[in-house]
């Protein structure tokens, strides 16, 4: 009886907000749309500088011109992104390729990238210890605790390579799963005594607490490292695919002033992050690729493999879409 | 006497913030990391201005108004019925018991897999967290009531329904309330784990990852306050309600104002 009673509460919510959403998506029908299946996207982001473009696309009418209506709503984790994706409660999302071609190949969807996000350069990616830590350099690393935002992740897999070039393995260290918020508390008291973080907390801990920089993660095998891709997934690309083609258009004209144009980024990250306008102006900034390679991103799943992080070689070519002529 | 009630309470958390501000200053907390609690509590009372911020709020209440409702219509009758048929009840105890204590907060991933909406997938959660108190409590209440009162409206002749509406509901309806009141505080933790967890468009927990990745200590802690807050007044309403509605049940159970 309960079970009975747990499938009607399910029920019945989910009536209850079809019928509010049925409201809210007045527009999915429009007429003068350019024959778009859909007008409103719901997209999945992070509060993080990835997503700038989506937000110069906005802020400049990229999506309007093409008949799009954008709805960014923040997906917090990994876990819950792509079962999101899945269910189709967002349209598109942020997507790290390390989550996503371990998702692949699981095969907890067939994944498709619409479009590349964002892409590491130096100092993006950084091991920093405390000021009076005896740690000079990664090889001082044996025996001791690193903080990285999750296991089996883009994190660990930077680490793990910044190791072995400095002839460590993973083996030699412990990996603390801390979220980029906790890390340097954790770091300050002394429960790591490293910690792998990106922005804004790179700046952040150098200048609060005097951290010390020991290296840069993105190097050597993973220099200019592909990070994350605008996904969907293919039963929604094959549904809509007029309406991705034009979110393609106007994100690609966004990645390309979002990395050419410094200013553009430091104007919209304070509007949907809480980074301050003077703490966007200091911190390092990736890459914004504004075509989608497939030999790069084919990097990430080889590394993977080398990693263990895949267990079979896996061909990325199927999974992105070309770009709309 | 709540004058002085109030006067006490509000005297603990004073000593609690001056020792947190003496820790700062003195340097026994790094502020970098643990901000000053001036710092957070003027960051606190600065969200009261931020229209962003409220929306968030509004989102939050939103989805712990609905959930808490759902769990409530859902868990009363199924109560009201277990606690009446006592056969069904010790079926059904196992289950229940079983699925009581899975954390639903470990369900966000499976249901964020099957909802087809975020809304939907929040107020699942929470439905499921607040249900338990409702039911259990409502269970109780049923057992409690006081046999010889029913056995009189039985003798005078009333149905099973009479009693029920006249004697059994009465009577339980104060620890239908107190199940109201615990799933409340419930509710309002699971609805901003699941924002914490699973983001959303809006949310105190959607602020508190907002102001995170920010790198906004400050911030997340005075989200934080107002989560706290926001509790401390629905329980205090709840509590108010009960001492109001069943001023007979708090005097027999001798419950002191």
């Amino acid at each position: 009886m309960r079970l009975t009673g747990r499938t009607t509460v399910i029920g019945v919510i989910a009536a209850l907000t079809l019928t509010a959403c049925g409201g809210a998506d007045t527009d999915t029908t429009a007429t003068g749309n350019n024959g778009l299946e859909k007008t409103t996207l719901k997209v999945g982001i992070l509060p993080i500088a990835d997503v700038a473009a989506l937000y110069i696309a906005t802020e400049r009418g990229f999506f309007k011109a093409e008949g799009l209506t954008v709805k960014p709503e923040i997906v917090a984790s990994t876990q819950v992104a792509i079962p999101k994706l899945v269910s189709g409660s967002v349209d598109i999302t942020l997507g790290n390729y390390f989550s996503v071609l371990s998702a692949q190949e699981a095969k907890m969807a067939n994944f498709r990238v619409l479009a590349d996000t964002f892409q590491a350069k130096p100092d993006v990616f950084d091991i920093v210890v405390k000021k009076d830590s005896p740690i000079q350099s990664v090889k001082d690393l044996k025996g001791k605790k690193i903080s990285v935002a999750s296991f089996n992740s883009i994190g660990t897999l930077a680490v793990d390579s910044t190791l072995r070039a400095n002839g460590l393995s993973t083996k030699d260290v412990t990996y603390v799963p801390a979220a980029f918020p906790d890390a340097p508390g954790k770091l300050a008291s002394g429960q790591t005594d490293a910690a792998w973080l990106t922005e804004p907390f790179l700046t952040g801990v150098q200048k609060d607490m005097g951290a010390r920089k020991i290296a840069d993660t993105m190097t050597g095998a993973m220099a200019d490292f592909p990070i994350a891709g605008w996904t969907t997934t293919e039963p929604t690309l094959s549904k809509y695919p007029k309406t991705m083609a034009a979110f393609q258009r106007a994100i690609v004209k966004a990645q390309q002033i979002a990395d050419s144009d410094r200013k553009a980024v430091e104007k919209v990250l304070p509007t949907y992050t809480k980074i301050t306008p003077d703490a966007a102006s200091i911190i390092t900034l990736g890459a914004y690729p504004s075509t989608l390679n497939a030999t790069r991103i084919q990097r990430v799943a080889d590394l993977m493999l080398e990693y263990g992080y895949l267990k079979a070689k896996m061909d990325v070519n199927p999974l992105l879409v070309p770009m709309p002529q | 006497m709540i004058l002085s009630r109030v006067a006490r309470g509000a005297a603990g958390v004073a000593v609690l913030l001056v020792a947190a501000e003496v820790a700062g200053r003195t340097g026994l907390l790094d502020t970098q990391i643990m901000p000053l609690a001036s710092t957070v509590l003027a960051g606190a009372a600065g969200l009261a201005a931020d229209s962003e911020f409220l929306h968030d709020v509004s989102a939050t209440v939103e989805v712990w108004a609905e959930g808490l409702l759902l769990a409530t219509l859902l868990a009363v009758p199924a109560g009201v019925l277990l606690g009446s048929l006592p056969r069904a009840e010790t079926a059904l105890r196992p289950v229940i018991e079983f699925l009581r204590p899975i954390p639903s907060v470990a369900l966000i991933p499976l249901v964020a897999l099957i909802a087809a909406a975020d809304g939907t997938m929040k107020v699942t959660v929470i439905v499921y967290a607040a249900c338990w108190p409702v039911l259990v409590n409502t269970m109780y209440g049923l057992h409690d009531v006081d046999p010889v009162a029913k056995d009189t409206m039985r003798v005078f002749g009333f149905g099973r329904l009479a009693v029920l509406l006249r004697v059994t509901l009465p009577s339980a309806a104060p620890f239908v309330l107190t199940g109201v009141r615990l799933a409340a505080s419930v509710a309002l933790v699971v609805a901003i784990s699941a924002e914490l967890l699973a983001g959303g468009e809006g949310g105190i927990g959607v602020y508190i990852v907002r102001a995170g990745s920010g790198y906004r200590i400050d911030l997340m802690l005075a989200a934080t306050v107002w989560a706290g807050l926001i509790g401390l007044v629905v329980n205090a309403l709840l509590v108010r309600a009960e001492r109001g509605l069943f001023r007979w049940h708090a005097a027999r159970a001798g419950v002191t104002q």
